[in-house]
């Protein structure tokens, strides 16, 4: 039922408050939309899947953070307390009094091991106040320096002390055009090194996040808090209480079980994308109104077409037509049109959901040729909706969405790698140049499996 | 050999027997636990070969048989039929008439009363249901520290198994994905497993000092629920009124056992006497081939009952006691297992490394070294 969030870095710590800050308004939330017996429950398998009891009756987020600098986790700990409608545990966290220069091999090498000891016995605090620990969700940025190299060795001390939990790394993606020139490098190696620890990978990408707040949001000047808020949104219309399966009569008390039983149990098949519609401002949701025949539409051309939001889709794609053999995509590097997926979530929260009609989710054209629909697609749902949208539908899918971002990052880092640019700042703290052939290796793998659906 | 089959028949239908055979039907039925159990009138639709008998749930009553699922199984015919058939494959039954039963559940009431009644004798099935669902007021875990002298029944069963090897291609992505899903649910229940430990802990400690049995010490969940909800005792009452009544049944059952045997038995040799009789030589050779296989298998069970080490089998009460002892068995266990965990690694890669020299052209890339 219970899932401890282990945030890292500036960026894990960051978005980490916006989804406590989400699921916890949500959860007060009058705009239910359902019966208060529906209510309640709903109220009560979120509080114990995200949240613990204390004596002052103020819930208290399970979770621990971690980041080398005080500032980022001093911030985040006093904005929860003032929120007056919940916290963290102040002895829940870890951090150094100085940073530790931006560099991963320093990070996983040097940091992560010294501190391990401590952080680990964080997480164990956590899990014991568990009843039942569904597992560990974990969130960080891919590119970053000391964070994300700590993150991948934190990842790997999870996995080791709770060999049989279930581990979901939420990663950003960094901007295309971003500032630190080894960010490829660092993703390659944050990336190659999760994969072997953790059963999935959810990824969010900072441009494609940006154009929502733009676009849709109608954001004039974004900050890093506009886009966390977008991604916990996100988040929260995942991994807030649903009903798992037709004709259950409880809330789903395994959520990451549930995720990974339905998307995840190929190990070479880890990469997850994550859509959500509709996304607007506030003051533009009070004007909408929305049919679920239109999302459902919206969500499924999202995904053939692998569009990031619901304008600007390309309609024009459509999937093979049966007894047409996909055509081979010999190089990942060549426009892909049509998104093949091998399985797909999706969670419907709001009013009518039980008259939805997902067969388009169940066309095995959009499927790999090895998995039929009836396995490979799964549907979540509630009558409770979500941060006042009357309807909402996400997508969790495991597809070819990351592929070419997959296989442009590691083209890049390679090309640095083959002039050997910059790798002293690595092989300075242990990261030998044998490892990160290794990492690019693992991910030539993984881009080579999508590749061939 | 015939002046034989006429003096069982003659018994079969002897006056006084005429009670005998319905009344051991009678308490079979009585035994069984309640939920799975069969009127009467099915055993004699079947044994004349009636399709009712099959439609009142026949194949419905071997699942439930094997007492591993108190609950209806709601799968379909099809999916039932077929896990009847592979239960009965992997005790042994041979009958192949069985085995080519439809699998829409439309006739073969007959084979499947023959098939159960070969399954109640074979694994005692009684007895084991009795002890599945028998009352437990403590709260109990099942233990099995035997010696692991399964391996060779297990290589016999999946002798029988592998008969017919799957005949279409099939993606091994697709093996994969289901063994992960295994794997995850697995995983699951360990997760159940633990969240189970962690609220037994609670109402064990919340209640030590509490029994009146010092060795014990503590309450059960059951127990606490007695003292929370006094009225449930009447529900108590009432499962174990019904296991008392099951018992007598049984014992009833098993003083009338011979004679449902020896029916079964008598319509098995009408059915047989239908067949031709095999060639003295053949059958010679079979006789000699069966013996030899029987002398093996009686060494081989001679040897392991030898070295038997007496290990702990079965359900036993669970009572918290004080960790320290515990624990320091428990990492000794650990210490061990590990031992074997990186013994059977190395065995692992030694093979992989053989098959990867085989493969010519092909580079085998190990996961990240950790």
């Amino acid at each position: 039922m219970s899932i401890v969030t282990v945030q890292l870095g500036q960026c894990g710590n960051q978005i980490g408050y916006e989804v406590f800050n989400a699921i916890c308004s949500d959860f007060h939330s009058t705009h239910g939309l359902c019966s208060k017996k529906e209510n309640e429950s709903y109220q009560e398998a979120c509080k114990e899947r995200f949240f613990s009891e204390e004596k002052t009756g103020v819930p208290v987020a399970r979770a621990v953070l971690v980041d080398m600098e005080p500032k980022v986790i001093s911030q985040t700990l006093s904005m929860a307390a003032r929120s007056g409608h919940w916290k963290y545990d102040h002895q829940s966290h870890f951090c150094q009094k100085q940073g530790s220069g931006n560099n991963w091999a320093n990070g996983y090498s040097v940091h992560g091991p010294r501190y391990r000891e401590v952080i680990m016995n964080l997480v164990q605090k956590e899990a014991e106040k568990c009843d039942r620990l569904s597992g560990f969700f974990t969130v960080m940025s891919m590119a970053g320096g000391t964070g994300s190299g700590m993150g991948a060795f934190v990842t790997q001390c999870l996995r080791d002390a709770f060999p049989t939990s279930f581990i979901l790394n939420q990663v950003i993606w960094p901007y295309g055009t971003g500032e630190v020139i080894v960010q490829n490098y660092n993703s390659v190696l944050t990336l190659s090194h999760l994969y072997q620890s953790s059963d999935a990978l959810l990824v969010h990408e900072n441009d494609a996040i940006h154009k929502i707040c733009a676009q849709l949001m109608n954001i004039k000047k974004i900050s890093f808090r506009d886009v966390n808020q977008v991604i916990a949104h996100q988040l929260g219309s995942v991994f807030q209480p649903t009903y798992s399966s037709e004709g259950a009569s409880q809330y789903s008390k395994s959520p990451l079980g549930d995720l990974m039983e339905s998307l995840v149990p190929h190990p070479e098949f880890k990469m997850l994308g994550l859509r959500n519609i509709p996304q607007m401002s506030e003051n533009s949701l009070a004007y909408s109104t929305f049919t679920w025949p239109g999302l459902i539409k919206h969500l499924r051309q999202m995904l053939i077409a692998n569009a990031k939001m619901e304008e600007g889709i390309d309609w024009q794609v459509r999937p093979p037509l049966p007894g047409h053999p996909v055509p081979p995509k010999a190089s990942p590097n060549k426009a892909l049109h049509f998104n093949t997926s091998i399985a797909n979530l999706v969670v419907l929260r709001g009013k009518d959901v039980q008259s939805v009609d997902l067969g388009g989710f169940r066309d095995p054209a959009l499927y790999t040729s090895w998995l039929n629909p009836q396995e490979a697609f799964n549907i979540w749902k509630t009558p409770r909706a979500f941060n006042k949208y009357e309807k909402s539908a996400s997508l969790v899918s495991n597809s070819q969405f990351l592929l070419k971002l997959m296989d442009n990052i590691v083209g890049k880092a390679w090309n640095m790698f083959a002039s050997k640019a910059y790798v002293h700042q690595y092989t300075k703290f242990g990261i030998e140049e044998e490892d990160f052939l290794d990492c690019f290796t693992t991910l030539e793998q993984v881009i080579s499996s999508y590749a061939s659906l | 050999q015939a002046r034989r089959h006429q003096r069982a028949a003659a018994c079969g239908m002897w006056p006084g027997r005429a009670g005998a055979l319905p009344a051991a039907i009678g308490a079979l039925c009585r035994a069984l636990p309640p939920g799975s159990r069969p009127a009467p009138e099915t055993f004699r639709l079947a044994k004349f070969n009636r399709p009712e008998a099959v439609r009142a749930g026949e194949w419905h009553l071997l699942p439930s048989k094997n007492h591993l699922a108190n609950q209806p199984m709601s799968i379909s015919v099809q999916g039932r039929i077929l896990f009847v058939k592979s239960v009965l494959r992997y005790h042994g039954y041979g009958r192949p008439e069985f085995y080519q039963l439809p699998s829409d559940g439309s006739q073969g009431s007959r084979e499947l009363l023959l098939a159960f009644s070969w399954l109640l004798n074979r694994i005692n099935l009684l007895e084991q249901l009795l002890t599945a669902n028998r009352v437990k007021i403590g709260d109990e875990a099942s233990v099995c520290t035997c010696e692991d002298n399964l391996s060779n029944s297990w290589k016999d069963r999946t002798e029988i198994a592998l008969e017919r090897p799957l005949k279409r291609d099939v993606d091994v992505r697709y093996l994969q994905w289901l063994n992960g899903r295994l794997r995850f649910k697995w995983r699951s229940l360990h997760v159940d497993r633990q969240e189970q430990c962690k609220l037994l802990h609670k109402i064990h400690s919340y209640t030590s000092g509490c029994h009146m049995d010092q060795t014990i010490g503590h309450f059960s969940v059951t127990e606490t629920d007695l003292i929370r909800q006094p009225d449930s005792y009447k529900q108590l009452l009432q499962l174990l009124e019904s296991e008392t009544s099951r018992l007598e049944a049984f014992l009833e059952w098993k003083q009338l056992e011979p004679v449902y045997c020896l029916t079964v038995f008598f319509s098995l040799q009408v059915k047989s006497r239908e067949r031709t009789l095999p060639d003295e030589r053949e059958f010679c050779a079979a006789v000699r081939t069966i013996t030899e296989a029987v002398k093996l298998k009686l060494s081989d069970l001679k040897y392991h009952c030898a070295h038997k080490k007496n290990g702990m089998h079965g359900s036993y009460r669970l009572v918290f006691k004080d960790k320290r002892s515990v624990i320091s068995k428990l990492q000794m266990e650990e210490a061990t297992l590990k031992r074997e965990l990186k013994r059977l690694q190395e065995e692992c890669r030694h093979k992989l490394d053989e098959i990867a020299e085989g493969l010519v052209g092909v580079i085998c890339i190990p996961p990240i070294k950790r």
